[in-house]
């Protein structure tokens, strides 16, 4: 016999009621709850029928301010009544938990307390093996109804997914392709054109017909030039294959063909900001950016942004005056939000270009716009937003009737020309390398021109016509950010945490020497035939045999330097970020000009032009002349 | 005493509540000049680290308290109050994450993506109560786990399940942690945490869906003990394999089993091993050649079912939002849903190349086709094994509990009518209920 009794008597009847009461008020709190919730998902408490009606009459009779009170408050009144349920639903919430613990402890309390009669089955001697040969047959039976229904399932929805979209990313690349074939995109006939047209940002805002643009006026390009110094005898061998070579015009970031050149003479060595000497005329900038002037005969090009706004500024290069302002906005793909760029880079870091018809910027939410002389819009379109921690900075740079544009981004690093006139890609080379931001340049050697690039993990040549890639040498890596420079067939790269490398080009380029002393991570080198200049951030500036790498000098200067310097008349112009100036002679041996002050801080390059400087500083512009 | 050692109790731990206001986000709330109030998320605030290293010391002291009640004490009581006090601090006060469900998942994402940083506590939530399970079973699941606490307190009439839908019911779990950890190895999404049907109630915060879930499960532990546990929960899938060999796994006996039949319908999770009795020798060749058979059809299993997976990558590969995305581009219907409407309009805006993503689809449903064949070999050398394991037996005379779905929960321990007082200290205070022959 069994018998089994309790040690402490507990009101069970008691506990019982408290479990139906509080149970009784969950499954109230709960049904009110659900039908609450279908209440607040079947009514827009904005969007009822009384308010669109009184709005609609509103609408019919502006003027009616008692009515408009009226919807007022039966807006404000459809709010309250939102939020209060919204707030029901939450007390709700808290007593149905509240009810159901109490239902639990109640419940849990009786169980513990009441007495356990222990339930012997009937059947004890179960046969096990037949207990096994059913849940056999069972999980076989199920098993392989799952197998059918997931079989069926799978020929019935099979769509070949992985092929599909190899084949529609493939369709994007000949998209590409017969952009650059025909130079426009408004012949694809294929369902992805709407999604290639945003996504792949290759349509242009205005509906020109397309195609090669003519090339540019100025097209006697790839010629070498002698420059010859106005001082001494020594004879600079530069190239230039832009369009305008020895005229007054300063067309990208570093000069024509961006190699740090200026063909200027009667450049002033001596200016003071604050006292005003040699001053021709300083005018605030709208809005900042870091990128550099650019000229075209009268005309001085800017480009300023902030988050939420970018704009292109055109300045009379002789009087200072703000001739028109451009804002860029509205361009189809151009994504809702600026991304996220630290405030040394800023959101215009990129220098814009121009080609004397039109002038070209790109901002770093991808947008690149092209304007006529007049300000007015030619094309305007959107990359991609750049995937790029630092934010974009690579320039752009022209050549006859292509915009050309660096665009290595972390998630795709493309090299791309665009019709000046029309913006269609005439060609896309991707390029195997990493995020960087350093600027293309374009050079002349013997009967090729060619870009160059810098990006880890090589220095490559591409081009200039097709974008196919001519040369390359895995010799840099890390975050690339200065540009390369160019000699009397001499490439130089450099960066820091890596090396500078002086490359010999020719039909197999080779490094012909390199260095690890001193190394940039902003400041792009500049060179001659015979010397080589390398600024770092730091201050310190060295000078190279170009040829063979031998070290002549170096020179540590107080402040850090951002700007890249200019040669112009065998003199290097180079601004720290203080707004010093150090002009120093291009020679064996560190001479120093002249270190006149501007008397703010800068970080853009300095253009010339006319026998003038223009110098960008965080927030003016300068005209440096001598008066 | 007592009195003031309730004060400090309730000092301290009102004062480690003021330990999260050193928590930051690391991206914080946009701060509305309106009286905007923010709306709470569905993941819980960032925790202090501070908090995060109690959480691993609470969880520790707990399964050493809870094992100590089970294994020591034998005390139902014990491991009843530790289920409350899970229930109050691994789910209202820590909201139900990160747990050693969950987990899995984040250590499966380690594992495929390096790059992917796992916090220690998330390690240490993953690592511990395997652990304990390797030496003392499932004590984890007795009390400690805030899932399987919930349920524990709505098993009221709890029935007896057929052995063959236990059997069945129990290959699901496997079906489950195979699909979480595809999931999480591809980094689609974390299945378990999206469909964890608690959560919702301890966070106070939630889909509607998320409470009917809950609240279905939870009416449905009323009658079938711990549904989730049993039939869903993938983390029980490592815990069952571990507590098989677990080395010192609780009792229904405190001494030697009498063969009386009084707790043979005591569990309410039906984890009590019967006695296999003696005329079932008869049929002993039949076994053997079931053994044999099903053995060597384990290989066919595995390759059909993988077979089988391989061709259903692609709906499980359908799942993954770029990939969702990506076939939304492409089919480029009008009659898409908002959200969806509302992904395509984000990504052109982003304005990242289509084929980028397109690439970056292809290759997602490529990881997924292998994905989808280890997925089905996986399931077919579960469902292998079962089916041979069910072809065999061993002649035993006790009543044992089935150290694989035994949750420790100690119900049995009251029904076993064993003199205890040459073995076991629970009856010198608070056991109610004694046993007279």
């Amino acid at each position: 016999m069994k018998r089994y009794h309790m040690k402490d008597k507990i009101n069970i009847n008691f506990w019982q009621g408290i479990a139906v009461v509080a149970g009784v008020f969950s499954f109230i709190i709960c049904i009110l709850l659900i039908a609450n919730y279908v209440h607040i998902n079947r009514n827009d408490p904005v969007n009822t029928e009384t308010l669109n009606m009184l709005v609609e009459r509103l609408n019919k009779n502006p003027s009616d301010f008692e009515l408009r009170e009226q919807v007022r408050q039966l807006d404000l009144l459809a709010r309250k009544a939102y939020f209060t349920t919204q707030w029901q639903i939450r007390t709700g919430g808290y007593l149905l938990l509240i009810g159901l613990s109490i239902v639990v402890i109640a419940l849990q309390i009786i169980i513990y307390n009441k007495k356990k009669e222990p339930v012997i089955s009937e059947g004890r001697d179960e046969n096990y093996l037949l207990l096994q040969k059913t849940a056999r047959k069972w999980i076989s039976v199920i098993g392989t109804l799952v197998i059918l229904i997931a079989l069926v399932f799978a020929f019935l929805s099979h769509q070949n997914l992985e092929n599909k979209f190899k084949m529609a990313g493939q369709n994007q690349n000949e998209l590409v392709n017969k952009v650059i074939q025909t130079g426009k995109n408004n012949d694809t006939d294929n369902s992805l054109q709407a999604v290639t047209q945003n996504l792949d940002t290759m349509e242009s805002v205005e509906e020109e017909p397309s195609g090669i643009s003519e090339p540019s006026e100025t097209g006697d390009s790839g010629d070498s030039v002698v420059a010859e110094a106005m001082d001494t005898e020594e004879v600079f061998l530069i190239t230039d294959p832009g369009p305008a070579k020895t005229d007054d015009n300063f067309t990208g970031f570093r000069g024509p063909g961006g190699n740090g050149i200026s063909f200027q003479k009667n450049i002033p060595v001596s200016w003071d900001g604050e006292t005003g000497k040699n001053i021709i005329w300083k005018r605030a900038i709208p809005l900042r950016g870091f990128n550099s002037p650019v000229i075209w005969k009268d005309k001085l090009f800017l480009t300023g942004a902030n988050d939420k706004k970018r704009e292109v500024y055109c300045f009379n290069k002789n009087s200072g005056e703000i001739l028109w302002t451009s804002e860029v906005n509205n361009i189809p793909g151009s994504p809702a939000q600026s991304p996220d760029v630290p405030n040394y880079t800023g959101h215009a870091a990129p220098t814009a270009t121009t080609d004397g018809k039109n002038v070209f910027a790109i901002f770093s939410n991808g947008d690149i716009i092209a304007l006529n002389m007049q300000g007015e819009r030619v094309w305007a379109k959107n990359l991609g937003l750049p995937d790029n921690h630092y934010g974009h900075s690579s320039s752009l740079i022209m050549f006859e009737d292509k915009v050309i544009v660096q665009y290595d981004q972390k998630d795709i690093a493309r090299l791309i020309a665009l019709s000046a006139s029309t913006g269609d890609a005439l060609w896309t080379t991707k390029r195997d390398v990493k995020v960087a931001w350093s600027s293309p340049i374009i050079i002349s050697n013997g009967n090729r021109t060619e870009i160059i690039v810098s990006a880890e993990p090589f220095v490559a040549g591409y081009d200039l016509n097709s974008g196919k890639e001519l040369w390359s040498l895995n010799c840099i890596y890390g975050e690339v950010g200065p540009s390369a420079a160019y000699a009397d067939g001499m490439v130089f790269a450099v960066n820091d945490y890596a090396k500078l490398v002086a490359i010999k080009l020719g039909n197999q380029p080779e490094v012909v020497w390199e260095d690890e002393e001193y190394l940039s991570d902003i400041p792009s080198p500049v060179a001659t035939d015979k010397y080589l200049i390398v600024p770092t951030s730091y201050g310190m500036v060295v000078c190279y045999d170009a040829k063979n790498g031998t070290k002549y000098w170096e020179q540590q200067f107080d402040n850090t330097i951002y700007a890249s310097p200019v040669i112009s008349e065998e003199k290097v112009y180079l601004i720290d970020k203080q707004g010093v100036m150090h002009i120093f002679k291009v020679d064996k041996e560190y001479v120093s000009i002249g270190e006149p002050q501007l008397g703010e801080r800068i970080v853009s390059t300095p253009a010339f032009s006319d026998g003038r400087i223009y110098l960008r500083g965080y927030d003016n512009l300068y005209c440096i002349g001598k008066l | 005493m007592k009195a003031k050692i309730a004060y400090i109790l309730l000092v301290l731990i009102l004062g480690i509540q003021t330990i999260s206001v050193q928590a930051q986000q690391r991206f914080p709330k946009p701060e509305f000049e309106s009286g905007h109030t923010q709306p709470s998320t569905l993941t819980p605030e960032t925790r202090a680290q501070f908090l995060e290293i109690i959480d691993v010391i609470v969880l520790v002291i707990s399964l050493s308290v809870i094992s100590w009640f089970i294994l020591k004490k034998r005390s139902r009581k014990g491991v009843f109050w530790i289920s409350i006090f899970s229930i109050l601090y691994f789910g209202f006060f820590r909201e139900g994450c990160v747990c050693s469900v969950g987990s899995l998942q984040n250590i499966t994402l380690a594992l495929f993506f390096p790059e992917y940083h796992v916090p220690l506590t998330v390690i240490a939530f993953f690592v511990i109560p395997l652990i304990y399970t390797l030496f003392f079973g499932r004590t984890f699941c007795a009390g400690i786990c805030p899932l399987g606490a919930i349920q524990d307190l709505f098993a009221i009439k709890p029935v007896s399940l057929k052995s063959w839908a236990n059997k069945l019911l129990g290959l699901f779990p496997y079906i489950y942690l195979g699909l979480a950890v595809l999931y999480a190895a591809t980094a689609t999404d974390f299945v378990i945490c999206r469909y964890d049907p608690f959560i919702g109630i301890y966070r106070m915060d939630g889909t509607f869906n998320m409470y009917v879930i809950g609240g279905i499960f939870l009416l449905t532990s009323v009658f079938i003990a711990r549904p989730y546990c049993r039939f869903f929960c993938p983390y029980g899938v490592l815990l069952n394999l571990v507590s098989r060999v677990s080395r010192k796994h609780m009792t229904i006996t405190p001494a030697e089993c009498i063969q009386c039949p009084l707790c043979e319908n005591s569990c309410p999770f039906d984890a009590i091993d019967k006695p296999v009795i003696i005329n079932v020798r008869d049929n002993r060749k039949s076994a053997v050649r079931n053994l044999l058979l099903y053995s060597l059809l384990i290989p066919v299993f595995v390759f059909l079912s993988g077979w089988t997976g391989s061709r259903f990558h692609e709906n499980l590969a359908n799942v993954h939002p770029k990939v969702r995305l990506a076939n939304n581009l492409i089919e480029n219907q009008e009659d898409v849903a908002e959200e969806v409407l509302e992904e395509i309009t984000a990504c052109k805006s982003s304005g990242k190349p289509a084929e980028v993503l397109y690439n970056e689809a292809a290759a997602i449903v490529g990881n997924f086709y292998i994905g989808s064949w280890v997925l089905g070999a996986f399931l077919g050398l579960v469902f292998g094994l079962t089916l041979a394991g069910l072809t065999h037996f061993k002649y035993k005379t006790d009543y044992t509990p089935n150290k694989g779905t035994c949750f420790s929960c100690a119900r049995c321990f009251e029904y076993c009518p064993v003199d205890p007082e040459n073995f076991n200290p629970r009856h010198s205070g608070d056991e109610k209920i004694s046993y007279e022959r």
